[in-house]
């Protein structure tokens, strides 16, 4: 793990007359040519039986939903409010992305496997989505099974010198396990799907659910908080830093279906939480629908660090199949001197409709967002943030790094608003754009709204192409021209593939490198 | 006029009205009807277009009375220079012009390509042309010396609708003032430049419209091979006022420099809007603009590099846009963009705003210059940078910043 | 003529406010050159912030006069009309200023606040001519924004300019060696001995004792952890130069 990261760590280059892109060693380029022949290895079907309800949408199909999952009335009565607002809502158009009109009949809204929706243990969980899983790299049966023997997962974890990562996996709808849960038990942490957090946290869930993404938001978020089929819960108490990684890994697998899933985290006071999420799906010819909302709330003193490597399935290269990707993200520093931090590496999905934001509310409230954006084929991306500055000597940073390259259009789309009493506010943007081929697209959209005299903000933005110069030098010295695309990329994206926890920013490299394969020559 | 056309603006305002019966008023003509239609389209644009989130010229035009605010003072006249002024009741023009210059006043002209892009500009070229109305005005500038002209709008009146075209002809030159000064409730200028290969254009804008004023100037600018622009506006608004430049690099080796500061005091608005498209190989685009804004005063810049598939590459493009909140109560609402899709490219943006750099207000009084004339200096150094490529311009329009400057 | 008596000032707000001045005295009588010399994060250019003036530096206790007036009661540019120079380590590039606006501006300002009649255009020009002639600065330079696209040595060059047309009575040198090669630092050392009078002081700050060879002080101070921990003469400068801080320090704790 350590190795392949080597070149985060060391960069300096002071190479004479041509730069190299900072942040890329020979291995980046060895782990880019194991890779070569991978693509997308996410792409696998897994056949089991499904629990589905009936194609469509309908207030039914809320009451379906909500009855499968055994909910409270108070829930099924948010459910249908939502949508009924969603009836009367228009699909935005406003993004620089172009698709098909959506028929919002043609999917199903739930699909769970069928042998029911929760295990008791994981022993319950089909074996076949556990085998899915082991495909994804993600250890989910390892864990658990290690988890039985008391302190065997310390060693064990130890033994592999890899970080401990409890972990929420999401097939289609519904969450297949949690590992770890009684080791954060005893931290106090509480980290389980939202259905159940539903019944066992009812006060905590009533308090926070659209809290921060009301249901009448938008269009995608009112139609998730009508239909939401699963997600995670996650509750930090005061005081507590979370002693482990915490991750959700979503997995869509049936056919036409769409994914709602729906996360909440709360940070109470002091507390400290960072957490990863992972998307992967099937590759099929039809287009599948992704709606997620999360939620983040952070009181006084929290700091939440959300992560994301995103990569759905784009689509093959003339544009068939491939997921919509429309997800509504906020966090909300509603504690004085809380801290909310995004980071996103986003390779996957045909359209790309997303935009983390945080909402400074707490005096002295930090956001920040650290996004990589890459396009190939024919994906469309039109992603960025908002940071809105309500409270005191707030401070957000947003480093954006959007790579173009085959037929992809790549936006980022961004506001900074500095409101009236958001005194001593403080934001710094960067905003870079590489083009690779000159059949892509590169655009960038910001919206910068002032309304503080003692306000600082700073904007920068530049598009450039793959430097010759570097490409050359490069291949000069004996690296060929697709490893040294690769090797130049991962230098323009380093300062958000720092921000990554590690195990991510190893993966991450790796997919940035599997997403550009193809792009030169 | 087609029956449909009072349907066209959704929810009509008194004005929207208004301007319908206006143009209804004047003799049908298909190339002014196509252009009222694009105006049509959004009516007085209002916040809920996008290109004029921040600058609501439906909220802000109540019927088109005459306004009572006096036209502002030129500064930019001079002796030598032949004077063009444009009021609500037609033209003024000299009856000498200087050589190389010829008017030619027309009834209808087709509006450039770009004209329906832009609704007031559009608005404008509807409504002057016919007969009873302000007359278009082409002009061809030709010859080896450059031609100095001085262009005046304003005049009294409930609407000031005017439309001038120019054309350069190849490696002619025209230097050319505008001053837009107001007096009338809404006006609305579209002025259309078309530079023939290796001509220049030397364009400098003075803008200042009274607190009850809605002012629009919108100019459209084509520029052909090696054909270069240079752009400088001082803009102080009005009570919502937007300063629009269209350009096109339709040919290659074309330059354009687009420079302006404004200076927006209490119940002021200044959008500067601008939309510039590398439409040839290895075009040249450097674009600073600079503002101040006091309490109760609002800027808006708005820039836009469009480089089209193919033919944009080898696309040189710099965008800078700084402002200073001067007061708490200010707003300053920005949104420099870039659309790319060549890759052999070089565009970049920078946005600032905030005050004045706390490092430097130190270092000048740590030389013992007291806080306000260091603020004083820094503020008129910081809005003299967009101002200096207006050749003998450059003293008149520093000294009318600089008047303002002393007086918020 | 400037005391310093006792002096601590903390940097940043609130919580995150770190004392770095610490218990500080010093006296520099006219007349007389100083040096404090010391490691980084000694507190050195803190101490010339404090003194002049610059936002977001606290002073937590005792004083500094400057022949008995309380400069750290005056604004920055109170403190200058005093006559405390400040030369920059690294000074600031104000663009769209021109160099000959700015010192002139700040030259009148002075001298309205010290009621004397304004510098006349051609006095200031020959006097400018002068000065400039003696640091080897292009007249050019002159006309150029302050500072903005000029080479480190330029900078440090122009400080000593603004010094030399000043003519403040007390002088705060702040690593005016640094950025310099040899030829300019003897140019930069001859303009700052020019100014050496009977009635004026000054303070050289600087890490390396290179500098003293051309200037030369009369008392060598160690700052360490925000206080002087050893004064002497100049040849304790040789000493630091040869033992490096550490020897010392350690000696005198």
């Amino acid at each position: 793990m350590m190795d392949c990261c080597g070149g985060i760590e060391e960069h300096d280059d002071d190479c004479a007359d041509v730069k190299v892109k900072e942040g890329i060693d020979a291995k980046t380029v060895e782990a880019a040519k194991r890779l070569e022949s991978e693509n997308y290895s996410a792409g696998f079907i897994t056949d089991i039986e499904m629990d589905m309800a009936p194609i469509g949408l309908s207030e039914d199909t809320v009451r379906f939903i909500s009855a499968k999952k055994n909910e409270p009335e108070w829930l099924l009565e948010w459910r249908l409010e939502a949508y009924r607002r969603w009836l009367t809502m228009e699909e935005p158009s406003w993004a620089r992305v172009h698709y098909p009109k959506i028929d919002f009949q043609a999917y199903y809204y739930y699909a769970a496997p069928k042998a029911g929706a929760k295990y008791k243990s994981i022993d319950d969980v089909p074996r076949e989505i556990l085998e899915a899983y082991e495909k994804l790299g993600i250890p989910l049966r390892e864990a658990e099974v290690l988890l039985g023997v008391e302190g065997a997962a310390d060693t064990a974890a130890a033994a592999r010198e890899k970080p401990r990562v409890a972990v929420d996996a999401v097939f289609d709808s519904v969450s297949v396990a949690t590992t770890f849960r009684e080791e954060l038990k005893k931290a106090g942490v509480i980290f389980m799907s939202i259905s159940e957090a539903v019944h066992e946290h009812p006060e905590l869930v009533k308090k926070y659910l659209g809290s921060v993404v009301p249901t009448s938001d938008n269009f995608y978020a009112t139609l998730n908080s009508a239909v939401f089929s699963d997600g995670s819960f996650v509750y930090i108490p005061k005081g507590v830093r979370c002693p482990m990684e915490l991750s959700t890994y979503f997995r869509m697998n049936a056919e036409n279906t769409g994914q709602f899933e729906r996360t909440l985290i709360i940070a109470d006071e002091a507390a400290y939480v960072s957490y990863l999420e992972g998307c992967t799906a099937p590759m099929r010819d039809e287009n599948q629908l992704h709606a997620a909302v999360v939620e983040l709330v952070a009181l006084d003193d929290a700091e939440i660090k959300y992560s994301t490597v995103q990569n759905w399935w784009p689509g093959d290269e003339e544009g068939k199949g491939g997921i919509f990707n429309f997800v509504t993200k906020r966090g909300d520093c509603r504690g004085a001197r809380s801290k909310i931090s995004w980071t996103q590496v986003e390779t996957g999905s045909a359209v790309t409709w997303k935009y983390p934001s945080c909402i400074l509310r707490g005096d002295d409230s930090v956001g920040e967002f650290y996004s990589i954006a890459v396009t190939n084929g024919r994906q469309q991306a039109d992603t960025g943030t908002k940071m809105i500055h309500l409270g005191k000597r707030t401070r957000s940073r947003i480093i954006s790094k959007g790579i173009s390259a085959g037929k992809s259009d790549n936006t980022y789309r961004g506001l900074v608003s500095i409101h009236k009493k958001a005194e001593g506010a403080r934001n710094f943007t960067q905003c870079d754009s590489l083009l690779i081929g000159d059949r892509c697209g590169a655009h960038t959209v910001p919206y910068i709204e002032n309304r503080r005299a003692d306000a600082q903000l700073e904007h920068e933005a530049t598009t450039t192409k793959l430097s010759e110069d570097q490409l050359f030098y490069v291949r000069q010295r004996g690296i060929a021209e697709e490893q040294a695309v690769a090797l130049l990329v991962n230098g323009f994206v380093r300062e958000v593939l720092q921000e990554l926890p590690m195990e991510f920013a190893v993966e991450a490299q790796k997919l940035l490198e599997v997403s550009l394969e193809g792009s030169v020559g | 006029m087609s029956i449909a056309l009072k349907d066209l603006i959704r929810n009509p305002s008194v004005a929207e009205l208004e301007l319908v019966a206006r143009y209804a008023a004047l003799k049908a003509d298909p190339r002014r009807e196509r252009l009222f239609e694009a105006f049509a389209l959004t009516g007085l644009p209002h916040r809920r277009n996008e290109e004029w989130r921040w600058s609501d010229f439906k909220a802000a035009v109540g019927a088109l009375e005459a306004s009572a605010t006096p036209p502002a003072q030129d500064p930019l006249a001079s002796d030598g220079v032949a004077t063009l002024k444009l009021t609500p009741q037609g033209y003024v023009a000299p009856v000498s012009l200087p050589p190389g210059l010829r008017l030619l006043p027309k009834d209808d002209v087709q509006a450039m390509s770009g004209a329906e892009d832009a609704p007031l500009g559009a608005l404008a070229a509807a409504l002057s042309g016919a007969k009873n109305a302000p007359a278009t005005l082409m002009a061809e500038v030709t010859g080896e010396t450059p031609v100095r002209l001085h262009m005046v709008f304003s005049g009294p009146g409930a609407i000031n609708a005017a439309r001038i075209v120019f054309l350069v002809r190849p490696g002619a030159e025209l230097q050319v003032s505008e001053s837009h000064l107001g007096g009338a409730a809404f006006s609305t200028a579209l002025i259309e430049y078309t530079l023939q290969p290796g001509a220049r254009l030397d364009r400098v804008v003075y803008q200042r419209g009274g607190k009850g004023e809605a002012q629009a100037i919108t100019a459209l600018i084509h520029q052909e091979a090696d054909a270069e622009t240079k752009q400088t506006v001082l803009a102080f608004g009005a009570r919502v006022s937007r300063i629009e430049t269209r350009l096109v690099h339709h040919e290659t080796g074309s330059r354009a420099t687009l420079n302006a500061a404004y200076l927006a005091g209490d119940g002021y608005h200044v959008d500067f809007t601008s939309h510039v498209r590398h439409g040839a190989r290895a075009c040249v685009t450097r674009q600073v603009t600079k503002g101040a804004v006091v309490d109760g005063g609002r800027g808006v810049f708005q820039g836009k590099f469009h480089v089209p598939r193919n033919t944009g590459q080898q696309t040189d493009a710099s965008m800078q846009h700084n402002a200073l909140l001067l007061e708490d109560g200010a707003e300053v609402f920005a949104k420099p963009e870039l659309e790319i899709l060549a890759d052999d490219v070089q565009c970049a943006h920078g946005n600032t705003s905030g005050q004045l750099d706390a490092a430097q207000l130190f270092y000048l009084r740590q030389r013992g210059i007291p806080l306000v004339q260091a603020r004083a200096l820094l503020t008129e150094a910081f809005i003299a940078q967009a101002l200096e490529e207006a050749g003998v311009h450059d003293e008149a329009l520093r000294a009318q910043a600089q008047a303002w400057l002393s007086e918020v | 003529m400037l005391k310093i008596e006792n002096l601590s000032a903390t940097v940043g707000e609130g919580e995150a406010a770190k004392t770095i001045i610490n218990g500080l005295s010093l006296k520099v009588p006219a007349g007389e050159v100083h040096a404090i010399m010391g490691p980084n994060g000694a507190g050195k250019s803190t101490l010339s912030y404090v003194l002049t003036g610059r936002e977001g530096y606290e002073v937590t206790g005792g004083g500094a006069t400057l022949d008995g007036a309380d400069i750290l009661a005056m604004d920055p540019e109170e403190r200058a009309a005093a006559g405390l120079f400040l030369s920059f380590q690294y000074p600031v590039e104000i663009p769209g200023v021109p160099v000959m606006t700015f010192v002139r501006t700040a030259m009148n300002a002075q001298r309205k606040k010290r009621g004397e009649p304004e510098i006349s255009a051609p006095d200031y020009l020959k006097k400018s001519r002068d000065v400039a002639k003696m640091l080897n600065l292009d007249a050019d330079m002159l006309k150029r924004p302050v500072n903005v696209g000029f080479s480190g040595g330029e900078k440090k060059r122009l400080e000593i300019y603004q010094m030399m047309m000043l003519e403040p009575r007390f002088m705060v040198l702040d690593e005016t060696d640094s950025g310099l090669d040899i030829d300019a630092l003897r140019t930069v050392a001859d303009g700052v001995n020019a100014l050496r009078a009977p009635e004026r002081g000054m303070l050289v700050i600087t890490h390396y004792q290179r500098l003293l060879d051309h200037i030369k002080p009369d008392k060598v101070h160690v700052l360490a952890k925000g206080r002087i921990i050893k004064t002497g003469g100049p040849e304790l400068a040789h000493r630091l130069e040869k033992e490096g801080y550490d020897g010392v320090l350690a000696e005198a704790v």
